[in-house]
Formats: structure tokens, sequence, C-alpha cells
């Protein structure tokens, strides 16, 4: 675990879940304890579902807080250091291609099957915080600036996006806020890693959504609000559904009080920060590599594409496309996709909007057999998620079988086992399906390069 | 809770020298719904299928049966085999003169139920296999043993009485036999002949049939469909019959 990063957090555990599949294993209980300690683990966390509500929501908020740095330590945070950290999860080879830029668990579906690495440009950076409210933004926003200038002022490579969301990370910002900092000129480490690894084409990963903020600095924004269930306007404005929601919450509040926005800006968690792209021509071009850019509107956007992609992969291999398994957030499993035979349909959320998504992905193609889904749990039913029943009606669509793989239904989305269960379930799938070599990235560019929903150019 | 043996109309009979005893409970207004009938596991009789019967019987025409050798049957002069019972079945369902049926196999009655569908096939309209055994990855003593101890600790205890008199029915001999035939059935050579519509059902806590070879089974069913019970363990029919009754009646209704 890194003093700073998150574990918690979608890019780092995308940059676990792709490592450990490039190192031939797979991913138990998020990579955070040893395959011998899942039974403990997922039994421990099983038990940690049957708590009283409030009682599970404050463990829950603690796991993410025991992560969080104190704000006094911010300045200390050196950029290269995470850079360091990050390359530091990679096997040192050649590799024909390396993916860098926005996070997104079908790019690293698409990674995995080209057995190649992924730098992220974003990383989380907790930070502690006493006394705030999750409600009111304004108020948290002047409790941390400080500590957000003085990590700034330290790092002038960085950009932060101060990331508030009291919907879905409500149980986790209760005692600390979200910083989520991006590179805006390659990190010395990232430079090393490409100058030693890269033998081919640098894929830019370039997620182009943004999302209403308020500019604080000249590197410095704050975003209300995050992909999932609500819109830009409705965390802006409110709504009857979010004074119910909150009321529902034992808060004073009925809306949020927060900053207005001034601009738009690539989105916190997801959004590809466009400065850092010369960096990335260059460090390619110093020894002879290609850049590729692979562009999609949102995280989920680049899903279909690639399920399509593995679906036709297998088919061209002689085994069976009918296995589908649909993961959420950071709830996914490189290693046992492809050991089970699986087509990975990631999903960026538990919401309602990732359901329909899915729903039209099922309704546009050849049914499947079977259907296995992780569904992350956040902890509390927010405006926009699905409830299970309507996630119980999607599974109702493998032919054969329909499972939820780690999900206890009653509990969620207060689930916590689910992180340990989601991989002893899978490693149940009985199969005999080898796993297969690195796919040719010509097949890659040929199959992306005729779709619509993504766009995939080099030069 | 408990059915009511007294609505089930107890039946006999003839097929050669044995008499087979069954039960049914048909509901007044049947109507034209296919036959579904109840086939026990290893050792045992049908005893433990009569409440779910029961239960069924409200809305469909509903049977159970004890094989030759279990509760009330005749007991033939040597332990009979797998096939042996499978045939009996068939040759019971035409002495009823039943139309294709929808056979409801329980636990080892999944192996008799499988090898009917597929000897027989003219007997047999769809299947239910509610904890088909035997998972081919424990296909050994010590492994069943170990796992049906493990599954016990979930049964409801008042099945417990129920075995024993099972067992005191139909002998040691008899009840090692079945054990052995279910054992050595390799119902996966079988399983890919069904031409039926197949409903797997699977206890969410069932330790003697687990996931992975449910959904085997399911997958290697041309026209199988998996469903989980949650929270049952393998017994589901004697345990919560009544969850078992609209998934039935469902199947039924569709296949």
């Amino acid at each position: 675990m890194h003093k700073y990063a998150a574990s918690f957090d979608s890019a780092t555990g995308m940059l676990r879940a792709l490592s450990r599949h490039l190192r031939g294993r797979d991913f138990p209980a998020l990579g955070q304890f040893p395959a011998a300690a899942e039974p403990v683990v997922s039994r421990v966390l099983g038990a940690a579902n049957r708590l009283p509500r409030r009682l599970s929501e404050r463990a829950y908020a603690l796991s993410g807080w025991s992560e969080a740095s104190a704000p006094a330590k911010l300045a200390s945070l050196r950029a290269d250091e995470l850079a360091e950290w990050v390359v530091g999860h990679y096997p040192r080879r050649r590799y024909p291609v390396v993916f860098v830029g926005s996070a997104s668990g079908a790019l690293v579906h698409l990674a995995a099957a080209l057995g190649a690495p992924w730098l992220p440009q974003t990383l989380l950076v907790p930070v502690r915080q006493r006394g705030g409210h999750p409600d009111a933004p304004k108020d948290c926003l002047r409790r941390v600036r400080p500590a957000g200038e003085a990590m700034l002022a330290a790092n002038p490579d960085l950009i932060l996006h101060h990331m508030h969301d009291a919907n879905q990370d409500r149980l986790m910002i209760s005692g600390m806020s979200y910083f989520r900092i991006k590179w805006r000129r390659l990190p010395e480490a990232y430079r090393r890693f490409l100058d030693e690894c890269l033998d081919g084409t640098l894929v830019v990963s370039d997620c182009e959504l943004s999302w209403p903020t308020t500019r604080i600095g000249e590197r410095y924004v704050f975003q209300h609000g995050a992909l999932g269930g609500l819109s830009p306007q409705e965390y802006r404005l409110g709504s009857p559904e979010i004074a119910r929601y909150l009321a529902s919450h034992g808060s004073p509040y009925r809306s949020w009080d927060a900053p207005e926005p001034d601009g738009e800006s690539p989105e916190a968690e997801w959004g590809f920060e466009p400065e850092l792209m010369d960096d990335l021509r260059d460090a390619a071009g110093r020894v002879d590599n290609e850049v590729a850019l692979l562009r999609f509107a949102d995280p989920e956007a680049l899903t279909p594409a690639v399920a399509d992609l593995y679906r036709s992969w297998y088919e061209s291999r002689g085994l069976p496309g009918d296995r589908l398994l649909v993961e959420s957030f950071v709830l996914l499993e490189p290693w046992w996709t492809l050991r089970t035979g699986s087509v990975p349909y990631w999903m960026v959320f538990n919401s309602e909007s990732s359901r329909k998504g899915l729903l039209s992905y099922l309704d546009g193609g050849e049914p499947y057999d079977e259907i296995r889904m992780a569904l992350f749990s956040h902890g509390v039913e927010s405006p926009g998620i699905a409830p299970i029943d309507a996630w119980q009606d999607v599974l109702a669509r493998g032919r054969k079988i329909g499972v939820f793989a780690g999900v206890d239904p009653r509990a969620f989305p207060r689930d916590f086992a689910v992180f340990a269960r989601m991989h002893r379930d899978l490693s149940r799938v009985r199969t005999t399906y080898p796993m297969p070599l690195a796919l040719p990235l010509s097949q890659v560019e040929e199959a992306l390069g005729a779709r619509e929903d993504v766009s995939w150019t080099t030069g | 809770m408990r059915s009511t043996e007294i609505e089930l109309e107890q039946r006999t009979a003839r097929l050669g020298d044995w008499s087979v005893t069954g039960w049914r409970r048909v509901p007044p207004d049947a109507d034209g719904s296919p036959p579904v009938v109840c086939v026990h596991g290893a050792g045992v009789s049908s005893r433990e299928l009569r409440p779910l019967v029961a239960a069924l019987g409200e809305h469909l025409p509903a049977w159970t049966v004890d094989l030759p050798g279990f509760g009330q049957s005749t007991k033939p002069p040597y332990a009979l085999g797998l096939t042996e019972l499978a045939d009996a079945l068939a040759d019971w369902l035409e002495a009823e003169g039943l139309p294709p049926a929808c056979l409801v196999g329980c636990s080892f009655g999944c192996q008799v139920a499988v090898d009917v569908a597929v000897r027989h096939p003219e007997r047999v309209r769809s299947l239910v296999l509610i904890g088909p055994t035997v998972d081919a990855a424990a296909r050994s003593w010590p492994r069943l043993i170990a796992r049906w101890v493990r599954n016990s600790r979930r049964e409801d205890p008042r099945m417990m009485p129920l075995n024993a008199a099972d067992y005191r029915d139909a002998g040691l001999r008899q009840v090692m036999a079945s054990f052995g035939a279910a054992v050595r059935d390799r119902v996966e050579d079988k399983l890919p002949h069904l031409t039926v519509p197949t409903l797997v059902v699977r206890g969410e806590f069932d330790r003697l049939v687990p996931q992975d070879w449910a959904e085997e089974v399911t997958r290697m069913t041309p026209r199988g469909r998996l469903t989980v019970v949650p929270g049952a363990p393998h017994m589901i029919p004697f345990r919560d019959p009544a969850v078992l009754v609209p998934l039935i009646r469902e199947f039924v209704a569709d296949a």
C-alpha cells in the first residue's frame, strides 16, 4: 500500500489487477491480502455485512479513512515517488504496447488481452478532514484548501481536482476529502519506463468526459459531484429525491451548498488532461515508437468495444463466446476473465445508467448462455443506484446460468464481503480453457478502428 | 406447516411380480397440465417428498413413488442398480397410464430421472433436477461423506427420523447398493443427450452439490437453466417445499 495513494480507488485497483495479470497472477481481495487469507477475509467481511446499518457504515468509512493522509503531510508528497510506485508494479521487460492515460475497466481488459501495461494519469490521494460535513462542500473545500495549495506548490507537474460527491462517496467523505491528482508533465519514472520497456506502440487512453468545475488556482479545481447516478445539474440545483436522501441520512441539509462552477474540466477521476499529450509524443518519439490515440466519451463507452473484441477473439480461437462476466468499478479480474473464457463487460458503477447500458448491450447481440455479475457496494442507497432486484432481472438474461459472483443480494449495497468473495466465486467456476497468448495489436487496431463508439487513430 | 399426508391418495400398481406404491394429489380442476412426478434419493423413500407433492397437488397433478426396494414397495430378492430402478420407474409411469411427465428428481433421484429421460424419452416431457448428484470432482466415498456431514448442519432435523425409517424399510444391502449406484453413475455422460427442457435447482448452502457442479450440469444439458434457491440446503423439498411450487409451476407451464 502506498502512503498517499488510496487502495480503494479505481486507478490503483486497476493498476494492481493489471500488473498482477502481467505477472500471471490473479487478484484476490483487491490484491490487499494473500490468496491464502481469503477464507478468513471473506468471513470477517461477511460478518461485517450482518452488523447493524450504522455500525457497518462506520466500519466502511473507517477502512477508507485509515488510508487517508493528514493534511500537514501533503506538502511532502512527491509526484515522482508516486510515479516510481506506479511503474514498480510492472515486470521490467519489453512490451510491444504500453497504455498511458485515463482509467477504465474496459481498458484494463484491453491491455490484459495485449499483455500490455497501463500507466495511469490520475491517482486518488485521500486527505483526512475533521469537522466537515459531507453535505457542506464549500466548508469542506475551505478546510482542506491550504493542504491542496501546499501540495501543488511542491509539485509543479501536478493538477489537483478536489472532488466532492456526497451521493456516491457519502460514507468515505465523512472524514476525508478526495484529492485526485493528474500529471500534466510526464514524470521521470514514467519516461524511464517507456525508454526501457516500450518497443512498439504507445497508446494514449483519452477519456473525453468533462464536468463543471470551480477554479481555485492555476492548477487547482473543485468538482462537485461525479459520474454515476446524478447529472451535474442535479448536484447543483438539488431535487426532491436528493432532499429525501439527505433526510434519510439524518443530514441537517436538504441540498448541497457548493461553489458555483465557472467552467468545465476533464472529469476528476476519469477524464484525460490533454496537457500531458506533448510529453507523451516526445517520449514515444525518442526511440522510434508509434503513438496511437484511443478516444472514448466516458469510461464505460469503451466497454462494448472490448466485450465484442473478446467475443470474436474467443470464437477465432475455437472457444465458445457464450460467457459474460459483468464487473463494476474496482471489482475486476482480468486473469480470471481469461481463465474462465469470459467476455468482460465492465460498468463504471452500480447505477441505473450503467444497468441501462448493459441491457442495451445485451439487446444488441447474440444472447449469452452464462452471465456472472460482480456488483460494487458503496454502502448507501444513493439516488441513481439500481436496486438489487433490477440487477437480478438482468441475470435472468443468461440462457442457462445467471448468477452473482460474490455478491450477497441480502446485503447490497452494504455488501462488504464482495471484495473477497468475487474472487472466490470466480475461482470456483469449472473451466478447462487454456490461457491465450497475447492478442496482436493489429487485430485490436482493426477491430477498434472499425467502430463508431470509440476512436482509434495513429500518428 | 408440514403437509398433510392425509390429502394424498395412496395407490398400488403391479409391475410383474412387484407391487409399487405411489401417492398422488390431483386438483379437481386439473386443466390438462402434464403430471409432475417426484423421484426420491438414494436409500430413502417418497416420505420426504410427500410434503412437496401435497403442495404441488393444489395446482397440478402431482405424484411420487417408492421405487422397488424402498418404502412400501416390494423388496426384490436382489439389490437394484441404477438401470433397474430407472426401468422400474418407466414401467410404473406406464402402469399408471400417465402421459409424458415432468420428472422432478431429488439428489440421486435426479440420476434416475436423467436415465429415464435418456433411455425412455417417450415417458418424459421435462425434467427438474433438484440437487443433482454426484459431483464428478467428488466421486469417492470419503469426499461424499465429508460433504454430507458439512451439509447436514443446514438440513431440517425433522428429516432424521424419516431417513432412519427409510433405511430400516429398505435394509442395509439395498441402501448401500443405491449409494454405490449413485457414486458409479457418470451422469455427465448422459446429460448432453437430454432433449427435454430441464430446470436445475440448487440450494445456496448445498454442500453436496457445489455451485460449479450445478453450473456444469446445466451447461452440459442442452436445454438446461439453473436456479439457485437462497438460503436452502441440499434437501430443499423437505426443508422448504413451498419455495419450489412457483418455480415448478412456472417451468411446467413454459416447458
